[in-house]
């Protein structure tokens, strides 16, 4: 029960576009429960309710994998995008560039850096969904599947979900890494002054990248709590998170309104 | 569309071939049309130009020959995924199958054929060979989903069928090449039953033959689809989903896009205008991917336009979304920053989540892994009681010993890095050992138990590494 109220809640935290996307993990939990007590029930059958099972979990694993080839391609033509939009903005306000201003391109890069920072993040968080998905989810009902009707459903299945298109995050994983190099090269870490930003335009940004910046902290949490102790540990349970700067990221829930446990 | 006129040709022409016995026939009538193969050969570039909606059935081999020219969408289709589902396991069934059907195919083969309009004799060309998109759904992931293969009600092993097809079709083709098809097909025979396994396990390396080999992959699964062959709509082909229980109507064309592929789409669009300017049928023309449909290209130009035009919208929407009261109030922390900290904050967090998402996922890998191999350890223990206990074990277990060994320390670096205290990783440790040992002595293997032992000291002993080895480690390997 535990796990599916963490669930439950990262879902909330999560973009709310994606809300429903997740695994119905308490419809499955159901299910399970269902199967275990049909099997005193000899009319139902358990093969019966076996593959109700095993049906909505591959409904389950369409649906995320529509969603997350959605959003992959999605951030393949983004990523295009603003690789453009940087060498455009370099080109023509840059300090070579046709019409260089410095004002236009500083402010330009400010952009394209909420930009891509908010980009990253988003990359990041749908790798999350993968993850979330598939070990939160998958992995753990098919468990308690297996644990409530004995039967052996979860080794082949997962076989077969890593097989996934959802679960293959590859390519997403390497946008992400490349997002950070043209993130490094184009901002190369230094003390910029930043008194000449308007302060609504910065307060505006923050905000904006705020859902995901907070998205993302939430995320790194739930990992954590999910990974710290399982009453169950097997040979398949992932051991304790070592999340270095823990601390830190537990600071950013101090004003976090919802609280994360 | 041609399909119907194509395909009442096949039936009459199938049943003359009926006769002829699968096996032996197919050396020979293969050798039939080899003089005309040469002539229409060269008319497959253009086919492909032709627009998909005019597709029909596939030229398999077609596209196996043609395969090379899409090798950077092709090679990234297998190598990113390799759609397993339940399918497999009928194909790997099916191989074998084959070879002691031969006369029920002889008996089929008139419906078999029938979805198999390959000859287009000499009016249609095959705009868009089907395989390919099977083999382009591999982008999805899909293996199975090819209808116009099961256009007719057989559960038997397809791609025999699919082969036996080939051959009747290039009876009737007088115009197409078929040598090297035949080639193909040949030690694609030979190889069918070989290569099947290795297909199952790693994805193809070996694009030419295989293509041909999965060409036949029969697509049994999907008895459902069968009525809906007919309608051209690609969309049939594009089902993405191995794991439907093949009774999902594949109304959903789903293609995995690739950076390359989608850098192809921008040239193409580049080249007609620009993204306003350009349609769908003109970027597909011109990008001449095999397996790329108009819903495809056109959704895709939507998201493009989209993107292009509200460049900020776009990545903004979600998260304007989230501004809310409760939003603003925990800003302070951040704007008390200055946007460049803020946003380096935000970039280091992301990238925190990114490390341990990576990390994670390896474990949950490497731990499958080791699942399925012990697995397979204890299978053969089982299988190896039964017979002599000494000499059947003792030469596997030094191998199996040596491989668990060499997964092992993989695994549990990564693990150590992730083990904050050696209690619990200990813990971890004896657990799994002991559910190990529990589980091998039901198996009455004492091998068994020794090599379960050696893999949880091999991972005992290495989780004394060093965090930052291992942190180092997974930056690496990242």
């Amino acid at each position: 029960m535990k796990f599916g109220k963490r669930l439950k809640q990262q879902i909330e935290e999560s973009l709310p576009a994606w809300r429903d996307k997740f695994l119905s993990y308490k419809e499955l939990k159901k299910l399970v429960r269902l199967i275990s007590s049909a099997e005193s029930c000899v009319e139902y059958g358990k093969a019966d309710v076996e593959a109700e099972f095993v049906h909505l979990l591959n409904n389950e694993i369409d649906k995320f994998n529509v969603f997350f080839m959605e959003q992959e391609e999605d951030f393949i033509i983004r990523h295009k995008e603003l690789q453009q939009r940087i060498k455009r903005v370099i080109e023509t306000w840059g300090p070579n560039g046709t019409k260089p201003s410095e004002a236009e391109y500083k402010d330009e890069m400010a952009k394209i850096r909420k930009d891509i920072v908010n980009f990253h993040g988003e990359m990041v968080l749908l790798v999350n969904y993968s993850n979330i998905n598939y070990t939160g989810s998958l992995a753990k009902i098919l468990k308690k599947y297996d644990k409530r009707t004995g039967g052996l459903l979860r080794l082949p299945f997962i076989q077969k979900v890593l097989q996934q298109p959802f679960f293959i995050t590859d390519l997403v994983s390497k946008l992400v890494k490349e997002c950070e190099n043209t993130i490094d090269e184009v901002f190369p870490v230094e003390q910029e002054d930043e008194e000449e930003i308007v302060k609504e335009q910065r307060e505006a940004i923050t905000v904006a990248g705020k859902g995901i910046f907070r998205n993302t902290v939430a995320a790194l949490l739930s990992m954590q709590e999910i990974r710290r102790g399982s009453s169950t540990y097997g040979h398949f349970s992932l051991p304790p998170m070592d999340l270095p700067d823990s601390d830190l990221i537990h600071s950013f829930q101090l004003n976090s309104p919802i609280p994360i446990v | 569309m041609e399909a119907r006129p194509a395909l009442s040709i096949q039936r009459s022409g199938a049943s003359q071939l009926s006769n002829l016995g699968v096996s032996g026939g197919l050396s020979s009538s293969l050798s039939i049309p080899s003089t005309h193969l040469e002539g229409t050969y060269q008319k497959l570039p253009d086919i492909q130009q032709v627009p998909s909606e005019r597709e029909l059935t596939t030229r398999p081999q077609v596209h196996a020959t043609r395969v090379p020219t899409n090798n950077g969408v092709v090679g990234h289709i297998f190598s990113s995924s390799s759609g397993l589902s339940s399918d497999l396991h009928y194909s790997s069934v099916l191989p074998n199958e084959k070879h002691s059907r031969n006369s029920p195919f002889i008996s089929q083969s008139p419906a078999d054929t029938a979805s198999l309009p390959l000859s287009q004799s000499s009016s249609s060309l095959l705009p868009q060979p089907t395989i390919p998109s099977c083999c382009n759904k591999e982008n999805s992931g899909s293996w199975c989903t090819d209808p116009d293969f099961l256009d007719f009600p057989v559960s038997t092993p397809v791609q025999s069928g699919q082969v036996e097809n080939i051959q009747r079709s290039e009876d009737f083709s007088k115009q197409n090449d078929w040598q090297e098809w035949a080639d193909q097909l040949i030690t694609c025979d030979d190889a069918l039953t070989s290569n099947w396994n290795e297909l199952l396990v790693d994805n193809v390396t070996n694009l030419e033959p295989k293509m041909a080999c999965q060409v036949a992959k029969p697509c049994t699964t999907m008895p459902t689809q069968n009525q809906q062959l007919p309608s051209p709509s690609v969309e049939n082909l594009r089902v993405v989903n191995p794991s439907s229980s093949a009774n999902n109507a594949p109304a959903k064309p789903r293609m995995r896009w690739t950076p390359e592929l989608h850098e192809a789409f921008v040239e193409a669009v580049n080249q007609l205008g620009g993204s306003e300017r350009a349609t769908p049928k003109g970027v597909l023309k011109l990008m001449k991917v095999d397996g790329l449909t108009i819903y495809h290209v056109k959704s895709h130009l939507q998201k493009y336009r989209t993107a292009r035009y509200r460049p900020e919208s776009s990545e903004g929407s979600s998260e304007k979304k989230l501004t809310s009261m409760e939003e603003i109030s925990s800003l302070d922390l951040k704007t008390g920053m200055g946007i460049t900290e803020a946003l380096r904050l935000q970039m280091e967090v992301q990238k925190r989540l990114h490390e341990q998402l990576e990390i994670q996922r390896n474990l949950q890998l490497r731990i499958e892994e080791q699942g399925r191999y012990l697995q397979m350890m204890f299978e053969k223990q089982k299988s190896g009681l039964d017979k002599l206990k000494v000499s059947s074990s003792n030469p596997e277990n030094p191998a199996a010993t040596s491989d668990a060994t060499k997964e092992a320390p993989t695994k549990s670096e990564l693990e150590s890095s992730q083990r904050d205290h050696l209690d619990s990783g200990t813990g971890t440790v004896n657990n799994a050992k002991s559910m190990l040992e529990r589980s091998s002595r039901e198996m009455g293997g004492e091998d068994m138990a020794t090599e379960a032992g050696d893999l949880e000291k091999t991972k005992a002993r290495v989780s004394e590494t060093s965090p930052e080895l291992a942190a180092k480690r997974s930056r690496i390997e990242e």
